[in-house]
């Protein structure tokens, strides 16, 4: 521990020199400006900006484009609150509270809880990197693929469970999301699946094109659908001294946000989009703890603390299977592999005794720039929060050419504007038969794992489905995935009993 | 609403039946050794069972226990406005790759404006010139994306 300890602090002194601040700060600018463009993610920051640091030292081009990871994550929560828009996966949850919070003139508060609270999950999970890395990237290695499938499918009972009124319909928009992230090569045998001789269906249906159709232009299209007067009804403005968090709101947050943490660097170590499992686990854990759940999805601030934790978090434990194990379990981490190995890097067992001062000092800028993000963003509340003064008739044309650049941006494809759009359609219909575009897009992002986790076990068993619950850790998520099944089966029944025996 | 709930279930179905029948099409194998087609096929058997659970649950569904119960979207009073803009979206990407990024972006905005009722030409022209400017200068000169030029070359 003590040894950690000296490594950590000589991890400050390297990250802590005035060329890595100087870098830090760039890149946490450079990813929150990045973040906040619809469509231009952290995936699509990182990879733009990997030849900006050709010229840099491995641990100085690794911050910056750590830098860059956090900036870009946090830009993209800006955008879920005030627009509706998700920059990546991970923000997709905090569309939910944040942007009704700004509908009702909060968003100022929501941003800044955002800061704060992936302040101090940063801070707390900075800890848990130093003290628990070693043991706990041995106890990420226990997961074979049946206890991933499982994992992922008490991911998306959990999610179903926590997303619109009903578990019927969440389910079959999540199985919808599946089907669609079947579109493209077969990942085991490299068959085209759906794509009729369409080549650019052959790399499958782009995350991307579906998270801003079915939150940003759906969400777009529900407004010009409305009559004159909503449209220029606007939401309703904060004033000045509502901009920031009362003491109410940060009493609120406070345990979402170590509740977020804790459960965000759990997961954040487990194969798989950490990030996505950790915002989606840390506000079903929210709604279920709270006293006023039915205020979830209405505003809540503790829906858009705990997850944003939750997702820093996560960002910060999933650097250990990625240093440790080598092995990326998330899109942004697999382009920073990238970037580490064009610098000469090889991340593995022996990345911490050989890059010694690489590994310490990254996980020191981690800190660091979590503290730039948070004496940047505050200040910036207002001025974000301004945005939303524009008129909703000069704002939505803007919203929508946004969305159609950071679209084309993406694989410089026009047909991923057309898969926008009609995922756009499809969101506005959702929203009319009150169907939750959530889990259509997890499911869709980890359809594929899903089905390679499915497919890998029954090769291992032989097509024996006992393979799912011979082992320990699957049938522990089987068995939750069970439970969370039954409640509301047992919540009817007991409150019809109820209602029997009063009459 | 409720008769909406139920076509809305059945369309769900019949993407489930046609997922299962276009997967049939394809190598299943066995659970050993799966086949492309194994997957989507338990995924479009499971959305079947789902959206007949859901179709015939809504049509036992009391009266009184649908009403009130899950919010929709206000109708507009004249959809006309909205398939404009949604005319007006779906024109920009036919002609994105010939007008190219600037023009595109600015035909685009000035016609979302004008459908959204900014009638006065001056200030929509305005907005949409320094838009178009701004996003040109922002993701072409400054973070150097390759965007479609278009006739006009820049």
């Amino acid at each position: 521990m003590i040894e950690s300890l000296q490594h950590l602090m000589n991890g400050f002194a390297i990250a802590g020199t005035i060329q890595n601040l100087l870098y830090c700060l760039i890149g946490c600018i450079v990813g929150t400006l990045i973040g906040v463009l619809p469509g231009i993610g952290p995936i699509a920051g990182i990879a733009l900006l990997i030849p900006a640091t050709f010229g840099l030292d491995p641990t100085s081009a690794i911050i910056m484009l750590a830098g860059i990871y956090y900036g870009a994550m946090y830009g993209g929560s800006t955008t879920s609150i005030l627009l509706n828009v998700p920059g990546e996966t991970a923000s997709v949850i905090t569309c939910i509270d944040g942007y009704r919070m700004a509908q009702k003139g909060r968003a100022g508060p929501a941003l800044a809880i955002v800061a704060i609270g992936s302040f101090i999950a940063g801070t707390i999970s900075i800890f848990g990197l130093v003290f628990l890395a070693p043991p706990l990237a041995e106890a990420a290695l226990a997961f074979g693929p049946p206890e991933y499938f499982s994992l992922m499918v008490f991911g998306f009972i959990v999610l179903s469970n926590v997303t619109g009124k009903s578990l019927v319909k969440s389910l079959m928009m999540a199985v919808i999301g599946l089907i669609i992230g079947t579109i493209g090569l077969d990942p085991v045998t490299g068959d085209a699946r759906f794509t009729y001789g369409s080549v650019s269906l052959l790399g499958g249906i782009e995350f991307v094109a579906v998270a801003i159709g079915l939150f940003g232009i759906g969400e777009v299209l529900v407004n010009v659908n409305q009559s004159s007067e909503l449209l220029d009804q606007g939401v309703i403005m904060p004033r000045l001294r509502e901009l920031y968090p009362s003491l109410q709101d940060l009493r609120k947050s406070m345990g979402a946000i170590l509740r977020g943490t804790v459960s965000g660097f759990g997961i954040g170590l487990v194969p798989g989009p950490a990030p996505v499992i950790a915002t989606y686990s840390s506000y079903m854990i929210e709604r279920r703890v709270s006293k006023h759940p039915e205020e979830f999805g209405q505003g809540a601030i503790e829906g858009v603390a705990g997850p944003e934790s939750a997702n820093n978090a996560a960002c910060q434990a999933a650097f250990i299977p990625l240093f440790v194990l080598g092995i990326p379990f998330a899109p942004p981490t697999a382009i920073l592999l990238g970037a580490l190995l064009i610098h000469g890097v090889s991340p593995g067992p022996l990345m911490i005794s050989q890059h010694a001062g690489l590994f310490w000092g990254v996980i020191a800028s981690m800190y660091i720039g979590n503290f730039v993000l948070l004496i940047l963003n505050l200040p910036l509340v207002p001025l974000f929060a301004n945005i939303l003064r524009i008129p909703k008739r000069i704002l939505l044309p803007l919203v929508i050419l946004f969305c159609l650049t950071g679209m084309y941006t993406v694989n410089n494809s026009v047909f991923d504007i057309w898969v926008m759009f009609l995922f756009g359609a499809m969101g506005f219909l959702m929203r009319k038969w009150a169907y939750e575009g959530a889990p259509l897009l997890l499911a869709l992002v980890l359809g594929p794992k899903l089905e390679v986790a499915f497919r890998q076990s029954l090769m291992i068993s032989h097509g024996d489905f006992g393979a799912f619950i011979n082992r320990p850790i699957s049938l522990a998520f089987l068995l939750a995935t069970l439970l969370f099944l039954m409640v509301p089966i047992f919540r009817i029944f007991f409150k019809k009993l109820r209602k029997g025996g009063v009459a | 609403m409720k008769r909406d709930e139920i076509i809305v279930g059945v369309v769900i179905f019949i993407f489930g039946a046609v997922t299962t029948v276009l997967s049939l099409r394809m190598h299943i194998g066995t659970f050993r050794t799966a086949g492309a087609g194994m997957f989507p096929l338990l995924l479009g058997i499971l959305l079947m069972v789902l959206s007949s659970t859901f179709v015939s649950k809504k049509f036992f569904q009391g009266k009184g226990e649908q009403a009130g119960k899950e919010a929709s979207i206000e109708s507009s009073e004249s959809p006309m406005q909205l398939i404009l803009f949604l005319g007006t979206m779906i024109l920009a990407a036919l002609f994105f790759n010939r007008l190219g990024y600037p023009l595109t972006s600015f035909l685009l905005v000035l016609g979302l404006l004008r459908i959204l009722g900014i009638k006065r030409w001056g200030l929509n022209i305005l907005i949409s010139v320094v838009t178009a400017a701004g996003s040109y200068f922002l993701f072409i000169k400054w973070l150097d994306i390759p965007m479609p030029k278009g006739w006009i070359g820049i």
